[in-house]
């Protein structure tokens, strides 16, 4: 079995995620000066959430974290760590690898394209990591036989 | 195996149990299968930090590169690219500015690559085209993004001398939903001749463009620079705004009264780039649409010239 304190803490960062990327999403639709954070200088929200990479095929990068994030919010609930279903696993494992991606071309986006920082969307990509690192050893690992003892 | 268990009891010879042997490779075969699963996680993990480490080191080494009048984006360029969002919005239209006009509903498309094309025409010398590069690049900065954007000045035997100012020679944008050609046709050094020295030479289509609609009734002075034209909706020539207002100051001044919505200097550049963004708005299918469902843009919209 996974141990508790992982199904606790991923539950708990998904969630966090899912406020963050809600905010975003927000702040997309209506305007970015509700974001509250720098808007000059290499810190600037705006700039990055108004740029031409805040959109991945048309769609709002925002809208595409939170889909994310729940989602996520879903496969690391306790019920569906505890749960026997084959699945979810291997879709724990897929989604989060998934966004860890994503971030890295967002990070990758941030510095050398738009040549600025969000300090929002990087609190959703330290969440992911997060994410990642506790998801990943999990999911690789089966049963979570290595975090046993811990 | 305990020596207990060795030991025969009661005269009879224990003989092994396959059950217990094929358990013992089972479980042998699902440790070194999770310690296998481990290792891929542990790379994994260990991977995503090197890459972020490799990115952030690249981008703090390459910054001082990019500050060069060189190459890159200066100080000044960064300003202007970097101006907030709500100081734009609470300067809105702005004072003075001059909106582009609309051309004949008959004008024919201008695009590249499928997305609508902002054609810039100056030369370096140029007074207009120096004021006129700075709502250019506020504006432009919202739909995409500068690579490359050298500093210049303008002439100084033209009138208002030295403007402080950027250079589109050479100059590298990329934007999703639309294209930037933009062409500077001479220095700012005199030529032996007489004139400028060339730079960039305009192609048989954009002389077309020039010949057709660098004049009467577009503009009072045939040939005049900047000439600006927004896919084949609007077209500006001269400068948007009074180019005095950047008389005697320094780039980095102009760029840092760019964020300060009570400055003369954002009165006249930031509104001229809000009026350019909405009429780029029209051209690029109102997208993105953060920027063009921006209220302030929303609300300049309907002043612009229709056709």
């Amino acid at each position: 079995m996974t141990p508790r304190w992982v199904m606790r803490w991923t539950f708990l960062l998904a969630l966090a995620a899912s406020a963050v990327s809600a905010y975003l999403t927000i702040a997309h639709f209506t305007t970015p000066n509700l974001l509250a954070c720098s808007a000059s200088g290499t810190i600037n929200c705006a700039r990055v959430t108004t740029s031409a990479q805040s959109r991945f095929v048309g769609i709002p990068v925002a809208v595409l974290g939170l889909t994310w994030s729940i989602a996520m919010v879903g496969l690391c609930s306790p019920v569906a760590w505890k749960a026997r279903a084959t699945w979810i696993q291997p879709t724990r494992l897929t989604l989060v690898c998934i966004g860890m991606l994503f971030v890295l071309w967002l990070v990758y986006a941030e510095l050398f394209i738009i040549r600025a920082i969000c300090l929002w969307c990087s609190v959703v990509h330290v969440l992911t990591f997060a994410l990642f690192v506790l998801v990943v050893p999990s999911g690789w690992a089966g049963e979570g036989e290595h975090l046993k003892g811990r | 195996m305990s020596k207990r268990a060795a030991k025969p009891s009661s005269g009879k010879r224990q003989r092994p149990d396959p059950g217990r042997s094929s358990r013992k490779a089972r479980e042998a075969a699902a440790q070194q299968r999770h310690r296998r699963n481990r290792s891929l996680a542990i790379a994994a993990i260990t991977g995503v930090v090197l890459v972020v480490a490799v990115m952030v080191a690249v981008a703090l080494t390459r910054h001082p590169q990019a500050s060069r009048s060189s190459g890159g984006v200066g100080p000044a360029g960064n300003l202007a690219e970097h101006v907030p969002v709500s100081v734009l919005d609470s300067v809105g239209a702005g004072r003075g500015i001059t909106p582009p006009q609309a051309l004949p509903s008959g004008t024919p498309t201008l695009e590249q690559n499928g997305k609508p094309e902002i054609l810039y025409i100056g030369a370096e010398y140029c007074p207009y085209c120096a004021a006129e590069r700075w709502p250019l690049v506020v504006a432009l900065s919202r739909f995409g993004s500068f690579s490359t954007l050298r500093e210049t000045e303008s002439a100084a035997a033209e009138v208002y001398p030295r403007t402080q100012t950027f250079t589109f020679h050479g100059a590298t944008y990329t934007s999703n939903a639309l294209a930037f050609v933009a062409v500077e046709t001479n220095t700012n050094q005199p030529a032996a001749t007489g004139g400028y020295t060339a730079l960039d030479q305009p192609t048989s289509a954009q002389q077309s463009l020039l010949l057709r609609y660098d004049r009467a009734p577009y503009t009072t002075q045939t040939g005049a620079i900047p000439f600006l034209m927004i896919s084949n909706r609007y077209l500006s020539i001269g400068a948007s705004y009074d180019p005095a207002i950047l008389q005697g100051m320094t780039r980095n001044q102009i760029a840092r009264a760019l964020s300060d919505n009570t400055s003369v200097i954002a009165r006249g550049i930031d509104g001229a780039a809000n009026t350019l963004t909405a009429a780029i708005c029209q051209v690029t299918g109102e997208k993105p649409a953060s920027v063009c469902s921006d209220p302030t843009i929303t609300k300049i919209v309907p002043a612009l010239p229709k056709p």
